[in-house]
């Protein structure tokens, strides 16, 4: 009896280690600034749907919503296109250097963003692209590309082998198979694996901030609050940075799935 | 369609694409680095390797070296040792059928974007709001200036990286230590081992492969410092928290415009990290 209370508390504390901050934000952002300028902070106040109304009335968040729907999905979707039959053949049929083309996804991943975004700016600069969407959405398709084809990888190595020689037996070509047979079998991964890209994609914001002044995404506008006068708005900021996180945390459950299931293939 | 055709009409499309979204900027950055271009200036005049030897010269970009290398082992180190512990904790505490609701829970940090932790953290740890120094305030102590304050603002920006990564790897690790055989563990139990001996001569070395991996991917993960960094210290107080990316951001986009100079501390990074990984990659391959 004694032991369970113990090993209760100690998941307890490492609960409270991972979410107070989460939770301490969101309080913040049903908060009024007099209440949330406080050294100590309060526990009881009565709350304010304010801040959420100044978020969702600004023009740049707005703006930052549409933008980012709009970037975000672009790119994942080209990324879904290229990348999936890029893994599928991969996986399948591990053609000839497939251990250095599976290195070269990976290393793509090497590269410092930075070293991207600046020459990219002198690029689409001389190109008359820069501040535009698509100067960001091409500048994406290396995250989007190398990760959609290095996560389903696996995915498709675990289709079963035989049913797809069957169905190659009943005639089905090479596309046949592709499309009827492994994309169905290996869907519940590979949903994972977009998931996975559009959080990393979501969340990026140093090739968002570098390549517009104005076209910006969520994080962009996110970010640049905390810049803003002198009386730094924090019920605001606090209520732009849960919103900024909703969409990643929708997703929670379906990642950690997919990574259980990713360890347990190995 | 044969099957030589099929592979290569699903294969071709990616690596043309990612060879033309990468090497073009590749280019573009070894042109621009050995000019003289601004963004202010466009037209810019050959001056060969003149901004790589400035680089060496500048003390700015010595000192962002050095914050870059304290970030990788505060942040490589750091996330391991949490992600180990916390990985223990959950395998010997934690009732089995809660643990995908804990894993859920514990996974929610990483889920944040940088800049949502950013300012989260911002807000936890400011001296007139935030929770981390309520004790202190109650107790009629001087708060601690976490982010304003040059010795701790990198450790205090490095520990909300552990935070998120550290909780994660702890979720990754106690999934691989339950794919360890049963058996063995509970040999174990039954000899009266005790936990810590168990998992440091037991469990541990079995995940040896593993672990390195984690190290690795934090390590390339690590590099990416700038969402977090500019969220929370862009880069100070004074140089302390600038890291290549940060200075680099500065000196090209930020109020310079140096284009040029920026592109060639690009290039530096580009060949220092790919040169450093695919090294170390290929070698972890091979053991």
């Amino acid at each position: 009896m004694k032991k369970n209370l113990i090993s209760n508390s100690i998941i307890f504390l490492l609960i409270l280690f991972a979410i107070t901050p989460i939770l301490f934000a969101l309080l913040g952002s049903f908060k009024e600034l007099k209440d949330i300028i406080n050294p100590i902070p309060k526990i009881i106040f009565s709350p304010t749907l304010e801040n959420y109304i100044t978020v969702l009335t600004t023009d740049s968040i707005l703006r930052g919503i549409q933008n980012s729907t709009i970037i975000v999905g672009t790119s994942l979707l080209i990324g879904i296109l290229v990348g999936i039959p890029a893994a599928y053949a991969i996986a399948r049929y591990k053609p000839r250097g497939s251990n250095d083309l599976r290195f070269f996804y990976l290393s793509i991943r090497f590269m410092p963003p930075v070293a991207i975004a600046i020459p990219f700016i002198g690029i689409f600069l001389d190109l008359g692209l820069y501040d535009t969407k698509t100067a960001i959405i091409i500048t994406y398709l290396p995250v989007t590309i190398s990760s959609i084809i290095w996560l389903s990888i696996p995915a498709f190595e675990s289709v079963p082998k035989d049913i797809e020689e069957a169905a190659g037996i009943e005639g089905c070509g090479y596309f046949g198979i592709f499309t009827k047979i492994a994309l169905p079998v290996a869907s519940p991964s590979l949903i994972g694996a977009v998931i996975f890209t559009f959080v990393i994609t979501w969340n990026e914001l140093l090739i968002a901030l570098s390549l517009s002044s104005r076209n910006v995404t969520l994080p962009v506008v996110a970010a640049s609050f905390t810049s803003l006068g002198f009386e730094t708005p924090w019920g605001v900021i606090n209520a732009s940075a849960i919103l900024l996180a909703i969409p990643p945390l929708l997703f929670v459950g379906i990642i950690i799935n997919f990574i259980k299931k990713y360890i347990s293939n190995d | 369609m044969n099957k030589n055709k099929f592979i290569l009409f699903c294969i071709l499309p990616s690596i043309v694409i990612l060879l033309i979204v990468v090497i073009f900027p590749m280019v573009g950055a070894i042109n621009y680095s050995l000019q003289d271009k601004s963004l202010r200036f466009l037209e810019g005049d050959y001056i060969g390797f003149q901004n790589y030897i400035d680089m060496f010269e500048d003390r700015r970009f010595i000192n962002a070296l050095k914050i870059s290398l304290y970030w990788e082992l505060i942040t490589v180190i750091g996330s391991l040792l949490l992600a180990i512990l916390v990985s223990i904790i959950l395998f010997e505490y934690s009732n089995k059928n809660y643990r995908i609701l804990l894993a859920i829970i514990l996974i929610m940090p990483i889920m944040l974007p940088k800049v949502s932790a950013g300012l989260i953290w911002r807000f936890m740890l400011s001296p007139v709001m935030g929770l981390v120094n309520a004790p202190l305030i109650s107790l009629n102590l001087n708060p601690i200036e976490y982010l304003a304050s040059p010795k701790l603002a990198l450790f205090s920006v490095a520990f909300v990286d552990i935070w998120q990564w550290g909780l994660f790897f702890g979720v990754i690790l106690l999934f691989l230590l339950e794919t360890l055989p049963r058996d063995l563990i509970d040999a174990a139990k039954i000899d009266k081992v005790k936990k810590w001996q168990l998992h440091y001569f037991i469990t541990f070395p079995m995940l040896k492969g593993s672990l390195i991996t984690i190290a690795l991917i934090k390590a390339i993960e690590s590099l990416r410092s700038f969402d977090l960094i500019f969220t929370m210290t862009k880069g100070g107080p004074g140089i302390t928290t600038e890291t290549l990316d940060l200075y680099a951001y500065q000196q090209g986009i930020g109020l310079r415009g140096e284009i040029s100079y920026a592109s060639a501390m690009s290039v530096a990074m580009v060949i220092i990290t790919i040169v450093i990984f695919t090294f170390i990659w290929k070698r972890a391959q091979k053991s």
